[in-house]
């Protein structure tokens, strides 16, 4: 049964982007080659980043059980990146706010999950060995998809010249959040000691709590008007 | 959303026909690309022994197995692999768990195994012919322990003995949590080696005076036998032979350099193959020294031949002979010699002699002398056992503990001050009985220890060790520095009716692989489906949600 089982995680990574791509109205607006130009851009963006890195980091040879945590966070930054990309995504696109927002977010989520989690379900759940992380990887992949319909709202939000000076700093640390939210969750796994589910809880928490404050941003600056 | 899916893919076509390529070859490679499996534990493990001896098959008849992990508790055993530890092992379970068919049998062996209670040790070594003589088609396999072993040893008897016992919500709960093995090896079915040579030596002392000297001819087996080929590493048998037979080489070749101390008898060594396989080695030997030879040390004036099985341990010695010497001959020379010095010089040893007739009509042979026995040459087998079906002889559990160091070396020099009071006449010319012709100083205790140590580092039987293999060779280099005119000696199994077939596939690779019964993959389909549809209807219904924030924050801006 081991082909049902790359079924189940492979049904719940990717359902509720369908899910998401359907109700949120996407397909009444012809949306799809855009979210396939944002997967595209995921992936020139993905790639710079590596050389960067693979250019700039040199390998921490330090002991194993050493955490890094200024190498770490100096990694995290360039994740600033990945801001820039979605910005990019966003300006390209003519519309509503939220349909800049979804189409991005959609596009970069899609791209994401294709790229890092089906490879690994694909070999991995398919053997005869049963591991949990194949269904932690496809809840990830879920948390992953909120996570970054919150980033591009913010950075939509960050972006807007009418934004309103006392909306400026959290949205400032909102977005700061957003990007060093994988360096906090390993820093968080590395010193509480967290189990796998649990960190999986932490960091459904941690994206929900981000995306319920930008939800809120958004809709006070939607509505301000 | 399938529609717009479409045209983007026409569009794909139409436009660019090598990204059709880029896009579907690697998809394609990946769909059927072999799965490469990792397993929650990896682990050598030993089959049980396969051969056929004079068209009689025994041990085991199967190499490959793929079924789920089972101990002896579970009440459904067929076609499942049981896992048993050494302690728990016992005849019954073992016959159990084959009468109700089940795929295989894992017996888990401790690391080291002088930490076993010596009644476990007993209770194995008598059990290991009985397991060999029923042909088994299911393959048997030996594993050493480790931890992670261990683990799933404990993993699975726990889930075996809670089946059946529970309620239907526990049954529920435990296929949940349960974590099944499934055992897999990765090798081929196992099939007849053909052509396997096994491998004798010999190497002589020539005597001084004349020709037609007599011969005297001292044999030992180097193989070694035990339920599992890989685990059979015989110390005592017949690890203590071979080393004795290398001292008693380097002693005579001592004496024998020296003009004063040449004696006039023939020495000849031979170290024999296939010693466990109803000594297919010197049958072979025998065979080419008397019938296809004209002139041979064998066919001339030989004046007995004494083989030396199992001597490291304990305090009697017996000699086993097929026939009562007659007085007058060199034989009852031996014999005489070797009750002198034992009672004089050894008086804690008990030396005594057995008479056993030779039995043609048995399966095989009882010890090594009834092979020149039956081509009329007089011999006699020395080993501290008192009957050749001593369960000692051939079992996994003969490890280096189990030869006593100094024992060996006091048998050795008995051994060797006997033979020296028959090579140079000595109680004819009246020496007395306490007279010690090898001092402390020309017995060399350490060698015979690192022989001993060398010979119990490696398996030695007869199916693992080939012409090139590093024990014949090292034997064979050892020899050389004592002896002279050191030969090889090949026996092949006569292709037409063979005496002998040996089976490969005796040491594999086996996996465990963590599963979960198909009902848990149900069970999980049903929780992904309505975990599915809580986010569908959360999805649906954001507008709610929208809508809460929104009243939340305007009567704020209404306020300001």
């Amino acid at each position: 049964m081991t082909l049902f089982h790359f079924g189940n995680c492979f049904a719940l990574a990717y359902f509720p982007y369908f899910i998401t791509y359907k109700c949120s109205g996407l397909s009444e607006y012809n949306a799809f080659w855009r979210c396939v130009q944002a997967g595209a851009t995921y992936l020139f963006v993905q790639l710079c980043k590596m050389l960067f890195l693979a250019t700039f980091f040199p390998t921490w040879e330090g002991g194993a059980g050493v955490y890094d945590f200024v190498g770490e966070f100096m990694k995290a930054t360039v994740d600033l990146a990945d801001l820039l990309g979605l910005h990019l995504v966003m300006s390209r696109n003519a519309g509503k706010g939220e349909y800049k927002i979804m189409v991005a977010a959609m596009g970069w989520a899609t791209a994401e999950l294709v790229m890092s989690r089906c490879i690994p379900l694909w070999v991995g759940a398919r053997g005869i060995e049963f591991d949990w992380k194949y269904i932690q990887m496809s809840f990830d992949s879920n948390i992953s998809l909120v996570h970054y319909i919150a980033m591009a709202a913010v950075v939509w939000m960050f972006t807007r010249y009418d934004l309103p000076k006392s909306f400026r700093l959290p949205v400032t640390v909102l977005l700061g959040l957003c990007v060093y939210k994988a360096f906090l969750m390993e820093l968080f796994v590395h010193v509480f000691l967290l189990g796998s589910w649990t960190a999986l809880l932490v960091k459904a928490v941690l994206t929900g709590s981000i995306s319920l404050c930008s939800l809120f941003l958004f809709v006070t600056l939607v509505h301000s008007n | 959303m399938f529609e717009e899916a479409s045209e983007v893919f026409d569009n794909m076509f139409k436009s660019s026909f090598p990204l059709t390529f880029i896009v579907f070859i690697p998809a394609v490679l990946i769909l059927v690309s072999p799965l490469p499996a990792e397993a929650a534990h990896e682990f050598t493990v030993y089959r049980m022994q396969q051969y056929d001896l004079q068209g009689q098959p025994y041990g085991t008849r199967n190499a490959i197995l793929n079924t789920e992990a089972r101990t002896v508790e579970a009440e459904v055993l067929s076609r499942r692999c049981v896992i048993m530890r050494l302690v728990d092992f016992s005849y019954e379970r073992y016959q159990k768990a084959l009468r109700q068919s089940a795929g295989a049998v894992v017996i888990i062996l401790p690391k080291n195994m002088s930490t076993m209670p010596q009644d476990i040790v007993q209770q194995f070594m008598e059990l290991e012919p009985e397991m060999l003589a029923t042909e088994t088609i299911v393959p048997v396999y030996f594993a050493l322990e480790d931890e992670e072993l261990l683990s799933i040893y404990t993993q699975t008897l726990t889930s075996s003995s809670s089946q059946g016992s529970s309620s239907a919500a526990e049954v529920l709960i435990h296929t949940a949590t349960a974590n099944g093995f499934q055992m897999v090896t990765s090798g081929a079915q196992s099939k007849a080696v053909s052509d396997w040579a096994i491998t004798s030596l010999e190497g002589r002392l020539a005597g001084t005076g004349g020709e037609d000297l007599p011969t005297i001819v001292l044999v030992a087996h180097y193989d070694s036998f035990g339920v599992a080929p890989w685990l059979s590493y015989g110390a005592d048998s017949n690890g203590s032979g071979v080393s004795m037979l290398l001292e008693l080489a380097r002693l005579f070749s001592r004496l024998y350099t020296y003009k004063r101390t040449h004696a006039g008898y023939n020495l000849l060594f031979f170290v024999s193959g296939g010693g466990k396989f109803n000594y297919q080695g010197t049958k072979r030997w025998l065979e080419d020294n008397l019938d296809h030879t004209d002139s041979s040390l064998l066919q001339d004036n030989v004046a007995f031949v004494l083989c030396l099985d199992t001597l490291g341990n304990g305090d009697s010695l017996h000699l086993h002979v097929s026939k009562p010497p007659k007085e007058g001959t060199a034989q009852y020379a031996l014999l005489k010699e070797l009750e002198t010095v034992a009672s004089s010089q050894y008086p804690e040893v008990k030396f005594s002699m057995v008479h056993k007739k030779i039995n043609l009509a048995d399966d095989t042979l009882a010890w090594e002398h009834e092979r020149f026995g039956i081509r009329r040459l007089p011999a006699f087998t020395l080993s501290h056992l008192n009957s050749h079906r001593e369960v000692q002889r051939s079992s996994i559990m003969d490890v280096r503990p189990h030869v006593d160091l100094r024992k060996l070396s006091r048998n050795t020099k008995l051994i060797a001050e006997s033979l020296a009071r028959v090579i140079y006449n000595l109680t004819e010319k009246g020496a007395p009985g306490d007279l010690q012709i090898f001092t402390e100083q020309m017995m060399q205790e350490e060698q015979l220890s690192s022989v001993v140590d060398w010979l119990t580092a490696q398996p030695r039987a007869a199916q693992l060790v080939d012409k090139d293999s590093s024990v014949v060779s090292t034997l064979e280099y050892h020899l050389g520095r004592y002896l002279k005119d050191v030969r090889r000696h090949y026996v092949k199994a006569d292709k037409r009716d063979p005496e002998f077939v040996f089976y490969d596939q005796l040491k594999q690779t086996m996996n465990a692989y963590r599963v979960k019964p198909a009902i848990f993959d149900l069970l999980l389909a049903f929780c992904i489906a309505a975990y599915l549809g809580v986010i569908y209807l959360a999805i649906q219904h954001f507008v709610v949600l929208y809508s809460v924030v929104r009243r939340i924050t305007t009567p704020k801006t209404k306020q300001h």
